[in-house]
């Protein structure tokens, strides 16, 4: 099982720096990073190799911080990848709440996140087509 | 040029005389609602001796809501207005059919200073409904017998196309929509100088200052007077200005006007600049005893160039309490507080900002989002964005920008008066 950092953050200049500075003080890498806006404020995702650690760092600064579950997925770094992993999940009608990815290694791996309405269906897809999913802690060592 | 020549020009001794009569009779009267039953009924000797009745505020309407202030039957009561909100503190005023009668006539004479007669197209731009702007000039132009379009506000486009294609004369409006409305004038490149028949603006509702009423009077080459009302006493046409334009008449033959220190109560003489303090003469349904208006003002010394006996206050100068006048509409911080106490998703923390945006006000609430509670969508975001929104228009009827801000982010303050920032051009 793995989650996320969820953070509401305004849409101002300085206040998304001011959350990176935080992990940076901390030592906390980020693995990945999205930002969905709705004008004046936003929610920013933030993948990190430690996220307990992350998450008290944030609290303790008063930043608006949520935990949320997700699916960490490999895939090959190559053409169609993603588009198999999606007919997958829409054949069993599973619909996305949020998905960004990264890649772990050039031309070979990569990662996609996502936030899943129906979570434990899911997994339990993913896992019967043979998907490795990452634990927190492999997500960790990556 | 007057309505009522006898009960405008009388003399200063036969309206004393008719004022201690008429709080005489309103006094036996207030007695039979339940808020004043304890109030002595001894019959005063001298106007003076009002002093010894002690005031009413607006939170006694709101804590006697709803009937604590009718005397009458509920079935001699012919018309309900009421405020805005709904957490338990409206201020509703009742009206027998006598109440109306009476407010149409005090628009009427208002209307009819200015020159309203018949043959004139009044357009009544003000909202109707339970504000009370809107019916009250609604009532008094029939009565004068000008032809009354109550077109009610917003539509600009429509406004000017009634203006130019029925010929209207007379406007009711708010002054910041007055300049609003000249923006779409010339929009749709039509000079109401030149191609509407415009003459005379009533602008009321919100306080303004001589500067605009000035500016609204140039851009659209009428006469522009300020009327000043309000609905716990029937609402327009407790006051109105002359063709002289040096201060608002109140009507001493239906209110009996004071102005008061708001700090200590104390009677001030005229000229002195206080809070405004009223007693109905005339109301049957909701006698009001002392009430403090929460409007600051003076009364203007001297008599009016114009004849009429009744006193000038001078324009409104501002509010002795918090109460914010967003377009028109009387909003009180409280409620605002009190509907983003129960919407769960934000903290207790506030801002208030009244900004002016094209002319018109805008209404920012600025609120923290509450860390605890906060489970990290942006959609849960927009949802309590929009929840906000609507709850706030359902209380102040006035749809405001929500801003949702960051924990810690606003200024912590003790009280409600700092929570509200009014940073409208004045």
């Amino acid at each position: 099982m793995a989650y996320h950092l969820s953070i509401f953050v305004e849409n101002r200049p300085g206040k998304l720096e001011k959350i990176t500075k935080v992990l940076a003080d901390n030592g906390i890498n980020i693995r990945a990073i999205s930002l969905a806006s709705a004008g004046e404020f936003g929610v920013v995702k933030l993948l990190v190799n430690e996220g307990d650690r992350a998450f008290a760092a944030l609290q303790e600064q008063n930043i608006t911080v949520s935990k949320r579950r997700i699916l960490v997925i490999l895939l090959p770094d190559s053409p169609g990848a993603m588009y198999d992993l999606l007919v997958v999940l829409a054949e069993k009608n599973i619909n996305l709440e949020d998905c960004y990815g990264f890649v772990v290694e050039s031309k070979k791996q990569a990662a996609v996140v996502i936030e899943a309405e129906k979570y434990p269906l899911a997994e339990g897809v993913l896992k019967e087509k043979g998907y490795k999913l990452l634990s927190d802690q492999e997500l960790a060592a990556i | 040029m007057y309505w009522e020549e006898n009960l405008e020009t009388m003399n200063e001794g036969t309206l004393k005389e008719m004022q201690l009569k008429l709080v005489n009779q309103t006094l036996a009267k207030a007695v039979e609602a339940p808020f004043y039953r304890n109030i002595s009924s001894k019959k005063l000797r001298t106007l003076d001796e009002i002093r010894e009745i002690p005031f009413t505020r607006k939170q006694d309407l709101r804590e006697h809501f709803p009937y604590g202030f009718l005397r009458t039957d509920l079935s001699e009561a012919v018309r309900l207005h009421s405020s805005s909100g709904t957490t338990g503190n409206p201020t509703v005023v009742f009206h027998t059919r006598t109440d109306i009668e009476n407010w149409t006539n005090q628009v009427a004479r208002c209307m009819y200073m200015i020159g309203v007669r018949p043959g004139d197209v009044f357009q009544n731009t003000m909202g109707y409904g339970l504000f009370t702007g809107g019916l009250g000039f609604h009532y008094g132009a029939e009565k004068i017998g000008a032809l009354t379009i109550p077109i009610g506000p917003g539509n600009s486009k429509r406004q000017v196309w009634f203006m130019q294609t029925f010929g209207t004369t007379v406007v009711h409006i708010l002054p910041s929509y007055a300049l609003r409305l000249y923006s779409i004038f010339e929009e749709m490149n039509v000079d109401p100088k030149k191609d509407t028949q415009l003459k005379t603006f009533i602008i009321g509702s919100e306080p303004h200052s001589e500067e605009l009423r000035r500016e609204i009077e140039d851009l659209f080459g009428v006469k522009a007077y300020n009327s000043y009302g309000l609905s716990e006493v029937c609402g327009p046409g407790v006051g109105f200005e002359c063709p002289y334009q040096k201060g608002i008449h109140l009507w001493e033959d239906y209110y009996y006007v004071e102005i008061i220190d708001p700090e200590t109560g104390e009677v001030l003489p005229d000229g002195e600049e206080g809070e405004l303090v009223l007693t109905t003469l005339q109301r049957e349904a909701m006698p009001l005893l002392r009430y403090r208006t929460g409007d600051l003002t003076r009364v203007l010394p001297g008599k009016c160039e114009c004849g009429r006996i009744h006193k000038r206050i001078e324009r409104i100068k501002g509010r002795a309490d918090d109460m914010l006048i967003i377009n028109g509409v009387n909003i009180f911080p409280i409620q605002i507080e009190e509907t983003i106490m129960r919407v769960p998703g934000v903290g207790k923390n506030y801002l208030i900002e009244v900004k002016t945006e094209n002319f018109m006000d805008k209404l920012y609430v600025k609120v923290e989002v509450d860390k605890e509670i906060f489970e990290g969508t942006l959609a849960g975001l927009t949802g309590l964005q929009k929840k906000l929104t609507e709850e706030l228009k359902a209380e102040i009827t006035v749809t405001p920008t929500v801003q949702l801000v960051e924990p810690g982010t606003l200024p912590v303050w003790e009280g409600k008066a700092k929570r509200v920032q009014d940073l409208r051009s004045k």
